[in-house]
Protein backbone atom coordinates (compact mmCIF):
# COMPACT_ATOMS: atom_id res chain seq x y z
CA UNK A 1 0.00 0.00 0.00
CA UNK A 2 1.36 3.39 -1.02
CA UNK A 3 1.66 6.00 1.70
CA UNK A 4 0.74 9.59 1.00
CA UNK A 5 3.66 11.96 0.46
CA UNK A 6 3.68 15.07 2.66
CA UNK A 7 2.90 17.88 0.16
CA UNK A 8 4.94 20.33 2.19
CA UNK A 9 8.08 18.24 1.68
CA UNK A 10 7.28 17.05 -1.82
CA UNK A 11 8.68 20.17 -3.42
CA UNK A 12 12.20 20.58 -4.67
CA UNK A 13 13.51 23.45 -2.59
CA UNK A 14 11.76 22.60 0.67
CA UNK A 15 12.97 19.02 0.40
CA UNK A 16 16.51 20.23 -0.33
CA UNK A 17 16.47 22.46 2.76
CA UNK A 18 15.12 19.69 4.98
CA UNK A 19 17.69 17.23 3.59
CA UNK A 20 20.49 19.67 4.42
CA UNK A 21 19.18 20.43 7.90
CA UNK A 22 18.55 16.78 8.79
CA UNK A 23 22.32 16.17 8.90
CA UNK A 24 23.33 19.38 10.65
CA UNK A 25 22.92 20.96 14.05
CA UNK A 26 22.15 24.30 12.40
CA UNK A 27 22.85 26.18 9.18
CA UNK A 28 22.57 29.81 8.20
CA UNK A 29 20.66 31.32 5.30
CA UNK A 30 23.77 31.86 3.14
CA UNK A 31 24.85 28.24 3.52
CA UNK A 32 21.38 26.97 2.58
CA UNK A 33 21.24 29.30 -0.42
CA UNK A 34 24.67 28.19 -1.68
CA UNK A 35 24.02 24.49 -1.23
CA UNK A 36 20.49 24.50 -2.65
CA UNK A 37 21.30 26.90 -5.50
CA UNK A 38 18.06 28.80 -4.79
CA UNK A 39 17.50 32.54 -5.07
CA UNK A 40 17.32 34.46 -1.79
CA UNK A 41 13.69 35.42 -2.36
CA UNK A 42 12.49 31.93 -3.13
CA UNK A 43 14.46 30.47 -0.22
CA UNK A 44 12.94 33.01 2.19
CA UNK A 45 9.43 32.07 1.11
CA UNK A 46 10.05 28.34 1.44
CA UNK A 47 11.75 28.73 4.84
CA UNK A 48 8.73 30.66 6.02
CA UNK A 49 6.42 27.82 4.93
CA UNK A 50 8.57 25.24 6.73
CA UNK A 51 8.69 27.43 9.84
CA UNK A 52 4.90 27.90 9.80
CA UNK A 53 4.49 24.13 9.74
CA UNK A 54 6.95 24.02 12.68
CA UNK A 55 9.28 21.77 10.70
CA UNK A 56 12.15 24.20 11.28
CA UNK A 57 13.08 26.95 13.73
CA UNK A 58 14.37 30.20 12.31
CA UNK A 59 16.43 32.56 14.46
CA UNK A 60 17.15 36.02 13.20
CA UNK A 61 20.20 37.45 14.90
CA UNK A 62 23.50 39.11 14.20
CA UNK A 63 27.03 37.87 13.49
CA UNK A 64 29.05 40.91 14.52
CA UNK A 65 27.20 43.77 12.82
CA UNK A 66 25.79 41.68 10.00
CA UNK A 67 22.32 40.14 10.21
CA UNK A 68 22.35 36.37 10.27
CA UNK A 69 19.41 34.00 9.91
CA UNK A 70 19.98 30.56 11.39
CA UNK A 71 17.78 27.52 10.77
CA UNK A 72 17.53 24.22 12.54
CA UNK A 73 15.20 21.27 12.16
CA UNK A 74 12.63 20.63 14.92
CA UNK A 75 11.61 17.20 16.28
CA UNK A 76 8.35 17.58 14.30
CA UNK A 77 10.36 18.31 11.16
CA UNK A 78 12.60 15.33 11.73
CA UNK A 79 9.55 13.07 12.20
CA UNK A 80 7.93 14.48 9.04
CA UNK A 81 11.13 13.95 7.06
CA UNK A 82 11.42 10.35 8.26
CA UNK A 83 7.76 9.72 7.40
CA UNK A 84 8.37 11.22 3.95
CA UNK A 85 11.35 8.92 3.33
CA UNK A 86 9.29 5.93 4.54
CA UNK A 87 6.52 6.90 2.14
CA UNK A 88 9.00 7.18 -0.72
CA UNK A 89 10.26 3.70 0.12
CA UNK A 90 6.76 2.30 -0.16
CA UNK A 91 6.72 3.49 -3.80
CA UNK A 92 10.12 2.14 -4.71
CA UNK A 93 9.92 -1.28 -3.02
CA UNK B 1 16.68 25.80 -7.81
CA UNK B 2 13.19 26.22 -9.19
CA UNK B 3 10.05 25.31 -7.34
CA UNK B 4 8.62 22.21 -8.94
CA UNK B 5 7.08 18.93 -8.02
CA UNK B 6 9.29 15.92 -8.01
CA UNK B 7 9.07 12.35 -9.11
CA UNK B 8 9.81 9.74 -6.43
CA UNK B 9 13.24 9.02 -7.87
CA UNK B 10 14.09 12.71 -8.12
CA UNK B 11 13.17 13.09 -4.46
CA UNK B 12 15.48 10.30 -3.42
CA UNK B 13 18.28 11.63 -5.59
CA UNK B 14 17.84 15.15 -4.15
CA UNK B 15 17.91 13.89 -0.56
CA UNK B 16 21.07 11.87 -1.21
CA UNK B 17 22.77 14.81 -2.96
CA UNK B 18 21.98 17.32 -0.21
CA UNK B 19 23.07 15.00 2.58
CA UNK B 20 26.34 14.46 0.69
CA UNK B 21 26.79 18.25 0.45
CA UNK B 22 26.77 18.56 4.24
CA UNK B 23 29.63 16.09 4.46
CA UNK B 24 31.87 18.57 2.67
CA UNK B 25 31.30 21.21 5.32
CA UNK B 26 34.64 21.06 7.04
CA UNK B 27 35.43 24.41 8.51
CA UNK B 28 38.53 26.28 7.42
CA UNK B 29 41.02 26.83 10.27
CA UNK B 30 39.49 24.12 12.46
CA UNK B 31 42.81 23.81 14.30
CA UNK B 32 42.88 27.44 15.47
CA UNK B 33 41.11 26.66 18.73
CA UNK B 34 43.74 24.00 19.49
CA UNK B 35 46.48 26.55 18.71
CA UNK B 36 44.89 29.22 20.91
CA UNK B 37 44.76 26.95 23.95
CA UNK B 38 48.11 25.29 23.13
CA UNK B 39 50.14 28.50 22.91
CA UNK B 40 48.32 30.09 25.84
CA UNK B 41 49.02 27.02 27.96
CA UNK B 42 52.69 27.01 26.91
CA UNK B 43 53.23 30.70 27.68
CA UNK B 44 51.41 30.56 31.04
CA UNK B 45 53.20 27.37 32.15
CA UNK B 46 56.65 28.67 31.26
CA UNK B 47 55.92 32.03 32.93
CA UNK B 48 54.83 30.28 36.14
CA UNK B 49 57.89 28.04 36.02
CA UNK B 50 60.18 31.05 35.56
CA UNK B 51 58.53 33.01 38.37
CA UNK B 52 58.66 30.06 40.78
CA UNK B 53 62.28 29.41 39.89
CA UNK B 54 63.45 33.00 40.39
CA UNK B 55 61.13 34.27 43.12
CA UNK B 56 59.94 31.11 44.88
CA UNK B 57 56.61 32.85 45.50
CA UNK B 58 53.85 30.23 45.29
CA UNK B 59 51.35 32.93 44.32
CA UNK B 60 52.80 32.67 40.82
CA UNK B 61 50.57 29.58 40.42
CA UNK B 62 47.52 31.88 40.50
CA UNK B 63 48.53 32.74 36.95
CA UNK B 64 46.84 29.49 35.86
CA UNK B 65 43.61 31.44 36.09
CA UNK B 66 44.91 33.63 33.26
CA UNK B 67 44.15 30.68 30.96
CA UNK B 68 40.33 30.74 31.26
CA UNK B 69 40.31 34.53 31.69
CA UNK B 70 42.18 35.06 28.42
CA UNK B 71 41.27 31.86 26.57
CA UNK B 72 37.48 31.90 26.82
CA UNK B 73 36.93 35.50 25.63
CA UNK B 74 39.35 34.99 22.72
CA UNK B 75 37.70 31.67 21.83
CA UNK B 76 34.26 33.30 21.99
CA UNK B 77 35.46 36.04 19.63
CA UNK B 78 37.02 33.50 17.25
CA UNK B 79 33.86 31.37 17.10
CA UNK B 80 31.64 34.40 16.65
CA UNK B 81 33.66 35.86 13.79
CA UNK B 82 34.03 32.50 12.06
CA UNK B 83 32.48 32.22 8.61
CA UNK B 84 31.00 29.00 7.33
CA UNK B 85 27.36 29.26 8.27
CA UNK B 86 26.99 25.76 9.54
CA UNK B 87 27.29 23.84 12.79
CA UNK B 88 27.69 20.11 12.28
CA UNK B 89 26.67 17.51 14.86
CA UNK B 90 30.35 16.66 15.26
CA UNK B 91 31.20 20.30 16.01
CA UNK B 92 28.39 20.47 18.55
CA UNK B 93 29.54 17.25 20.27
CA UNK B 94 33.11 18.54 20.56
CA UNK B 95 31.92 21.84 22.03
CA UNK B 96 29.96 19.96 24.67
CA UNK B 97 32.93 17.73 25.54
CA UNK B 98 35.08 20.82 26.16
CA UNK B 99 32.37 22.62 28.15
CA UNK B 100 32.25 19.65 30.56
CA UNK B 101 36.04 19.48 30.76
CA UNK B 102 36.27 23.25 31.28
CA UNK B 103 33.78 23.12 34.17
CA UNK B 104 35.66 20.20 35.80
CA UNK B 105 39.01 21.98 35.37
CA UNK B 106 37.65 25.17 36.91
CA UNK B 107 36.18 23.35 39.93
CA UNK B 108 39.41 21.40 40.46
CA UNK B 109 41.40 24.66 40.33
CA UNK B 110 39.07 26.42 42.74
CA UNK B 111 39.25 23.52 45.19
CA UNK B 112 42.98 24.17 45.45
CA UNK B 113 42.06 27.29 47.48
CA UNK B 114 40.25 25.02 49.98
CA UNK B 115 42.98 22.39 50.26
CA UNK B 116 45.99 22.59 48.01
CA UNK B 117 47.16 19.10 49.02
CA UNK B 118 43.84 17.39 48.34
CA UNK B 119 45.00 15.77 45.07
CA UNK B 120 47.91 15.96 42.59
CA UNK B 121 46.45 18.82 40.57
CA UNK B 122 48.97 18.67 37.69
CA UNK B 123 48.31 14.98 37.13
CA UNK B 124 44.51 15.31 37.35
CA UNK B 125 44.47 18.32 35.00
CA UNK B 126 46.76 16.66 32.46
CA UNK B 127 44.68 13.46 32.53
CA UNK B 128 41.44 15.41 32.14
CA UNK B 129 42.64 17.56 29.24
CA UNK B 130 44.36 14.65 27.49
CA UNK B 131 41.13 12.66 27.76
CA UNK B 132 39.36 15.59 26.09
CA UNK B 133 41.93 15.68 23.28
CA UNK B 134 41.60 11.92 22.72
CA UNK B 135 37.78 12.10 22.70
CA UNK B 136 37.81 15.03 20.26
CA UNK B 137 40.23 13.14 18.01
CA UNK B 138 38.02 10.05 18.02
CA UNK B 139 34.92 12.12 17.23
CA UNK B 140 36.51 13.92 14.27
CA UNK B 141 38.44 10.77 13.26
CA UNK B 142 41.69 12.72 13.05
CA UNK B 143 44.64 10.44 13.65
CA UNK B 144 47.21 12.99 14.95
CA UNK B 145 44.78 14.17 17.63
CA UNK B 146 43.85 10.61 18.62
CA UNK B 147 47.52 9.67 18.96
CA UNK B 148 48.36 12.91 20.80
CA UNK B 149 45.48 12.34 23.23
CA UNK B 150 46.38 8.78 24.11
CA UNK B 151 50.12 9.50 24.30
CA UNK B 152 49.21 12.41 26.58
CA UNK B 153 47.04 10.17 28.79
CA UNK B 154 49.97 7.80 29.17
CA UNK B 155 52.49 10.60 29.81
CA UNK B 156 50.18 12.20 32.40
CA UNK B 157 51.21 9.49 34.83
CA UNK B 158 54.80 10.72 34.65
CA UNK B 159 53.61 13.75 36.63
CA UNK B 160 53.11 11.42 39.61
CA UNK B 161 56.80 10.52 39.47
CA UNK B 162 58.36 13.92 38.83
CA UNK B 163 58.97 16.06 41.93
CA UNK B 164 58.51 19.78 42.49
CA UNK B 165 58.31 22.51 39.92
CA UNK B 166 59.77 20.33 37.18
CA UNK B 167 56.20 19.03 36.82
CA UNK B 168 55.38 22.38 35.26
CA UNK B 169 57.95 21.88 32.51
CA UNK B 170 56.43 18.49 31.63
CA UNK B 171 52.98 20.09 31.80
CA UNK B 172 54.18 22.78 29.36
CA UNK B 173 55.51 20.09 27.00
CA UNK B 174 52.02 18.54 26.95
CA UNK B 175 50.67 21.68 25.29
CA UNK B 176 53.04 21.13 22.37
CA UNK B 177 52.28 17.42 21.99
CA UNK B 178 48.52 17.58 22.54
CA UNK B 179 47.45 20.89 21.08
CA UNK B 180 50.07 22.80 19.09
CA UNK B 181 51.28 20.00 16.79
CA UNK B 182 47.78 18.52 16.11
CA UNK B 183 46.44 22.08 15.64
CA UNK B 184 48.96 22.87 12.92
CA UNK B 185 48.40 19.48 11.23
CA UNK B 186 44.61 19.98 11.36
CA UNK B 187 44.88 23.43 9.78
CA UNK B 188 47.19 22.12 7.06
CA UNK B 189 44.74 19.29 6.27
CA UNK B 190 41.83 21.75 6.29
CA UNK B 191 43.63 24.16 3.93
CA UNK B 192 44.51 21.32 1.57
CA UNK B 193 40.95 19.98 1.54
CA UNK B 194 39.36 23.38 1.02
CA UNK B 195 41.82 24.35 -1.72
CA UNK B 196 41.04 21.15 -3.58
CA UNK B 197 37.31 21.57 -2.96
CA UNK B 198 37.15 17.97 -1.89
CA UNK B 199 35.62 16.06 0.92
CA UNK B 200 38.37 16.28 3.54
CA UNK B 201 37.92 12.59 4.31
CA UNK B 202 38.70 11.71 0.72
CA UNK B 203 41.49 14.24 0.26
CA UNK B 204 43.40 13.11 3.30
CA UNK B 205 42.60 9.42 3.24
CA UNK B 206 46.17 8.47 2.53
CA UNK B 207 47.57 10.19 5.59
CA UNK B 208 45.06 11.55 8.07
CA UNK B 209 41.31 11.36 8.12
CA UNK B 210 39.36 14.46 9.03
CA UNK B 211 35.61 14.55 9.24
CA UNK B 212 33.30 17.54 9.73
CA UNK B 213 34.47 19.71 12.58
Amino acid sequence: MFKELDPLLHSQLRLAVMSLLISLEEADFVYLREKSGATAGNLSVQLEKLAQAQYIEVDKGYSGKRPRTTCRITPAGRAAFEAYVDALRSYTE
Amino acid sequence: MEEKNLSKNESLELIARMIKETRNSMERGGGNIYLLWGYLWLVVALTIYGLLLYTGDYRATWLWFAMPLVGYPVMYFMLKSKKGGVVTFVGAVISKIWIVIGVCALLLSLFMFVNHNAFPIMFIMALLINAGVAMSGLVIKFKPTIIAGFVGILLSFSLLLIPGINQILVFAAFSVIMLIIPGHILNAASRKANAAGLDPKESSSKSNKVSNV
